[in-house]
């Protein structure tokens, strides 16, 4: 016989429709929305990734400054190190031969000339032959007749030779010492006598470019700069997100959220370095997920930046210099970040050596690996996860409370029917799994539910967050284990298991305390004395102090609200605070970053700018050394570290007396890692196996960055750097005597600014979907705790209304001690929710790299309370009509 | 009715420790013969519930034992307890305890899904006049319907025992009667061992056997020679 208890659940979900029905609600959003994130996140990075090998992403690329020949792309390939020592010897020798040949042959010349000359003097002057003129006659006909045969005897004399072959042997020995001065230069910066250097087979592509205006509404302005590509490339290839690619001479697909940005669509002419062309699609490049100008750029600019493709008649079309931009991919597959720094830079040392010999000259050279363009959209992703699994973690707590109060309230409602089973010989095993099937099937239907949104709806609007900000290809939907776990799993076991304890716990109760309602843990008290109140005031406290543990379960789910509205509100306020403050975070109002702190002729990169002061800087790791709390959150792994150099009595950073191997942290360093003075830490080389050990003399008072602060001349000692080496210029004024080639980025305020506004850009929508889904599950569950609170004064109402209480007292007695309460409590839990999630916020920058404070305006955290207010207000009035539709007979039969 | 089923030997329970502790059952011993009708009379606190629950395994003594067909509850474990109840125990509570999601008929097979040889849940139906009711959730009935059918999910199960605790307690005279003359057709019927707690002075008249119960001890253990039906009884 099928257990009849079964039949109760169908029953039970009618009857109690308008509750499951908010628990459902809970966790569709819940699991919707997170799960959507999560399905957006994986499907957009799978997207990214399979782009990577279907749309033939380079290994890196460099630019030379002419076209180069068969022969040096070959040698490029070949990975191998050119003989530039030798080269520049043969080349020296050359060009030193053929000047002491000429210089010899001149000298000879001009002694055969003089010896003749002479001759013919003496001859005259035997025969008395004064007059100059007759002489000089007589010397140019013996010249005439005599010269060739005088230096060509001249030049067989063995004293000729012996002299010649001085002259070539010193010009030699000049020509070798000159380049060996030149090469050990050269060798030293690039390191090209690496003994570790082995060789790094290429394949090769053509990938040139030109650069141009792009007037994207025809007003004769520009509103871009352009970098276009031509067609059928082998490399680097570019996906259609709407249209295709350029057809012929006069077409041209540009960047897809370039053109959303500007109200550009396929069909629209657009003109490009004044040429006219009509867009024949939008595409992503795959190497272009974000349009950065400049490796160097803080951030991109999809706005002021744009790439494109056109055919090669098209190109031609163009008049612009064109780039001799050339990709590469390695012969050897590697993704391991350490091999691939290693063949980087042996493939720089093959470029540099290989150009030399070839007379050619690098214009710029960049890995892939290193590339913002195509790397910062995937990692900013991975990051984004963090605050979805924050979210994720949060409501999980939140479900696994309402579970808890809504099974432990199913069982004190159903005491008598429990004691009756139990006393009836209904195992506890059996009821356990009576009690479960029903917050597991709303679980379950929730989860489902929530997936099928996530998977679809939410989905959608994740993945429309990065086309929001990033240049991202078509992405299909992908299968994500995060998702299931995180979201459906987790809370299914939560669910499972909350329920198992709380049930099992409650079933340890005799039947008999059961069948008589005893199911307190602790023994009552004695009634407390009141005061000679009024009565209504004296039963209003009485039913205050009756319902405490009902109001301890409020308490705990206020906080929870207050913890989610926290979150809601203190995310934007954080980011907000973090872009205001940003500007005043700069040490300097102009941070210069130089290549080198020499230019390409090996002088010293100086400024006539009187508030510029020299720095170094180096970046080091240094080991979270935490547990990874949340796994899938954040790098988890090194924090980045950048040490600076800091000029003696620096007019920007003012460091204290400080010893050797001691330093100064910034302040957000001190406080992300909880580091104090005396405290000491370990630096580490990310690619090299060296580490450096500091003690904290103090802190700096800047919360911009992770950050390391020591005197310039310890800092070149400690890093092997000559003594007046250094990295850049801090500076009050705008530098404008430093050669642009020369500056690797320019930090002002309002880059900084940028980034917080683009990041704003980039998370904000998340952020909205995250704030009213809180607010949403706020509001339902403030709902589900009033509703417990009366459902569990049922009884007692009943009781009231059949001694003839009317509704307006009765909601004096039971509504209003509840309304005070959450007032008291949302007062108080603002500030609690406000301290958890700062702990929580803590937990999850630990996971992160770099480092800002959670912050929350004070309007926001009023704000935050009036929510809720506003939301319990409106429950009240469903409990006021609650209250009027509990049935006198409640009271009177004991029907449970 | 020679064959005991049911012992009780010097029960001893007491609730509260020191000033206020309170003996509710003092070293209570008599026996059962199965098939009986026995009827447990007292005064409220005579300790008549407390000594049903001990007899029901829902509650323990403190001292003495109780022997069911030769086995002590005592010796038996939790598990053990509740297969006894399962198997051989039938209740009936004074304030029926029906689900209330669960009409008449589906509350009657909550008794006999617990039974390895339920009776036909239909003919119970039809015994205890329920037929044109057996839809109907329990708020839809009357407290003598809600009696009756709490009396059905006992005696589906053919309990060996069916313990019925102030059955009639919240009863008018009429529903009352109605009331017993079903436990009193059960026990004819199907011939199950009943033990009711009362203190209706009239219903001995209807028990084989009487016990009369105060301070936690028995005044007065006898046996009916002649027994009223229930139909005739009167207060």
């Amino acid at each position: 016989m099928k257990n009849p208890l079964i039949r109760r659940l169908p029953r039970e979900l009618a009857a109690d429709w308008h509750k499951y029905l908010v628990i459902i609600v809970f966790m569709i959003v819940m699991i919707g929305v997170i799960s959507g994130m999560y399905v957006g996140h994986d499907s957009m990075l799978a997207a990214v990734y399979a782009n990577r090998d279907e749309l033939d992403l380079e290994d890196g690329c460099f630019e030379l400054s002419e076209e180069a020949e068969p022969e040096l792309l070959e040698d490029i390939a070949s990975g191998k190190m050119a003989y530039v020592r030798q080269y520049f010897i043969d080349k020296g020798t050359e060009e030193a031969d053929k000047e002491v040949a000429e210089a010899v042959e001149e000298e000879l010349e001009k002694q055969v000339t003089a010896a003749i000359e002479d001759a013919v003097r003496q001859q005259c002057a035997a025969y008395g032959i004064t007059d100059e003129e007759m002489i000089q006659e007589q010397i140019d006909t013996a010249l005439e007749e005599g010269f060739d045969e005088a230096l060509d005897e001249a030049k067989n004399s063995a004293e000729f030779k012996e002299a010649e072959a001085e002259a070539y042997e010193e010009a030699h020995k000049a020509v070798t010492e000159a380049v060996d001065e030149e090469w050990d230069e050269i060798a030293d910066r690039y390191s090209l006598e690496d003994e570790g250097f082995t060789p790094v087979p290429v394949r090769i592509y053509e990938n040139f470019y030109r650069e141009e205006a792009e007037d994207d509404d025809n007003d004769g302005k520009s509103d871009a700069n352009v970098r276009i590509y031509l067609s059928g490339a082998g490399i680097d290839r570019a996906s259609f997100l709407e249209g295709r690619g350029p057809g012929n001479e006069n077409e041209i697909a540009i960047d897809r959220l370039h053109a959303e940005n500007l109200g550009v669509k396929p069909g629209d002419s657009i003109s490009i370095g004044g040429k006219s062309f009509e867009v024949s699609g939008l595409l992503s490049y795959v190497n272009y997920l974000t349009l950065h100008e400049k490796n160097t750029d803080l951030m991109f600019d999809s706005f002021g930046f744009d790439v494109a493709m056109v055919t090669p008649e098209g190109f031609d079309r163009l008049s612009s210099r064109i780039h001799y931009n050339y990709s590469y991919i390695y012969e050897k597959e590697t993704s391991d970040k350490t091999e691939l720094a290693d063949m980087s830079e042996n493939f720089l040392k093959v470029l540099i050596t290989q150009s030399l010999v070839y007379d050619n000259e690098i214009k710029d050279y960049l890995p892939e690996y290193l590339r913002q363009a195509s790397n910062f959209a995937p990692g900013d992703i991975e990051s984004d996860t963090a605050a979805t699994g924050i979210l994720c973690y949060i409501l999980i707590g939140v479900i696994a409370f309402i579970f808890a109060i809504t099974i432990s309230n199913t069982i004190d409602k159903e005491a008598s029917v429990i004691g009756t089973l139990r006393a009836s010989g209904y195992k506890k095993s059996e009821l356990v799994v009576h009690y479960m099937s029903m917050p597991l099937i709303v679980t379950l239907a929730g989860a489902v539910l929530g997936n099928i949104f996530g998977y679809t709806f939410f989905r959608d609007v994740a993945v429309n967050l990065y086309y929001q900000s990033y240049s991202m290809p078509a992405c299909g939907t992908v299968w994500s284990k995060t998702a299931l776990v995180k979201t459906t799993l987790i809370p299914l076991f939560l669910m499972f298991f909350v329920n198992l304890i709380v049930i099992v716990n409650k079933l340890q109760l005799s039947p008999l305390r059961f069948l008589r309602h005893d199911l307190g843990r602790k023994k009552r008290s004695k009634a407390v004395r009141l005061p000679a109140w009024s009565f209504m005031r004296r039963f209003r406290l009485r039913i205050l102090l009756q319902n405490l543990p009902n109001y301890a379960i409020l308490i705990f789910g206020v906080i929870f609200i207050e913890l989610m509205m926290s979150f809601a509100f203190g995310l934007p306020d954080s980011l907000n605070n973090y872009s205001d403050s940003a500007g005043g975070m700069l040490f300097a109002d102009y941070q210069y970053m130089l290549m080198d702190s020499k230019d390409s002729d090996g002088n010293i990169i100086e400024t006539s700018e009187e508030s510029a002061e020299r720095f170094s800087s180096k970046n080091l790791m240094y080991p979270k050394d935490v547990d990874v709390m949340f796994e899938g959150m954040g790098s988890g792994g090194d924090e980045g570290v950048t040490v600076y150099g800091i000029a003696k009595d620096s007019s920007y950073i003012s460091l204290g007396d400080h010893g050797e191997g001691e330093v100064y942290l910034s302040s957000a360093f001190a406080k992300k890692f909880g580091l104090k003075e005396g405290d000491r830490i370990t630096l580490k080389e990310e690619y090299e196996n060296r580490s450096y050990t500091f003690s904290v003399k103090g802190t700096v008072d800047y919360d911009g960055g992770i950050a390391v602060f020591m005197g310039n001349d310890r800092f070149n000692a400690l890093f092997d750097r000559d003594p007046e080496e250094f990295s850049g210029y801090f500076s009050r004024k705008e530098i404008n005597d430093i050669d642009e080639q020369d500056i690797a980025v320019v930090i002002t305020a309002e880059d900084i600014t940028k980034v917080t506004t683009q990041l704003f850009h980039s998370v904000g929508g998340a952020i909205d979907v995250f704030k009213y889904a809180l607010i949403v599950l706020a509001a339902a569950l403030i709902y589900l705790l009033a509703k417990i609170i009366i459902e569990r004064n049922e009884h007692a109402i009943s009781m009231v209304k059949i001694l003839g209480f009317e509704n307006g007292e009765i909601a004096s007695l039971y509504i209003l001690p509840t309304a005070m309460l959450v007032v008291l409590f949302a007062a108080v839990s603002v500030f609690i929710g406000y301290a958890l999630m700062g702990w929580v916020f803590k937990l999850f920058i630990m996971q992160m790299d770099g480092y800002f404070e959670f912050y929350m305006k004070n309007s926001s955290m009023v704000l935050s309370v009036v929510y809720l207010l506003a939301g319990y207000a409106l429950v009240s009035v469903i409990d006021l009509f609650r209250i009027k539709k509990i049935p006198l007979d409640v009271a009177l039969k004991n029907v449970e | 009715m020679s064959d005991t089923l049911l012992e009780i030997n010097n029960l001893k329970k007491s609730f509260g420790t020191g000033e206020a502790k309170q003996d509710v059952l003092r070293g209570m011993s008599f026996t059962v013969a199965k098939g009986e009708f026995c009827v447990l009379l007292g005064p409220s606190g005579s300790g008549k519930s407390t000594l049903l629950n001990i007899i029901g395994g829902i509650d323990t003594p403190d001292s003495g034992y109780v022997s069911i067909g030769g086995d002590r509850l005592e010796d038996m474990s939790e598990k053990q307890l509740t297969l006894y109840r399962r198997k051989h125990l039938g209740y009936v509570f004074q304030m029926y305890n029906l689900i209330p999601n669960l009409n008449v008929k589906e509350n009657i097979e909550v008794g006999a899904y617990l039974a390895d040889n339920p009776l036909d849940v239909e003919e119970v139906i039809n015994t205890l006049g329920l037929q044109e009711h057996k839809y109907k959730y329990p708020n839809q009935l009357s407290g003598g319907q809600q009696q009756r059918v709490s009396i059905g999910r006992a005696v589906v199960k053919n309990p060996d025992i069916l313990m019925c605790d102030e059955p009639t307690g919240a009863l008018d005279y009429k529903t009352s009667k109605e009331i017993l003359a079903l436990i009193e057709d059960c026990n004819r019927k199907y011939g199950n061992t009943i033990i009711m707690v009362t203190h209706n002075e009239a219903i001995r008249f209807m028990a084989d056997h009487v016990i009369r119960l105060r301070d936690g001890v028995v005044r007065h253990n006898d046996l009916n020679e002649t027994k009223t039906p229930a139909s005739e009884l009167e207060w």
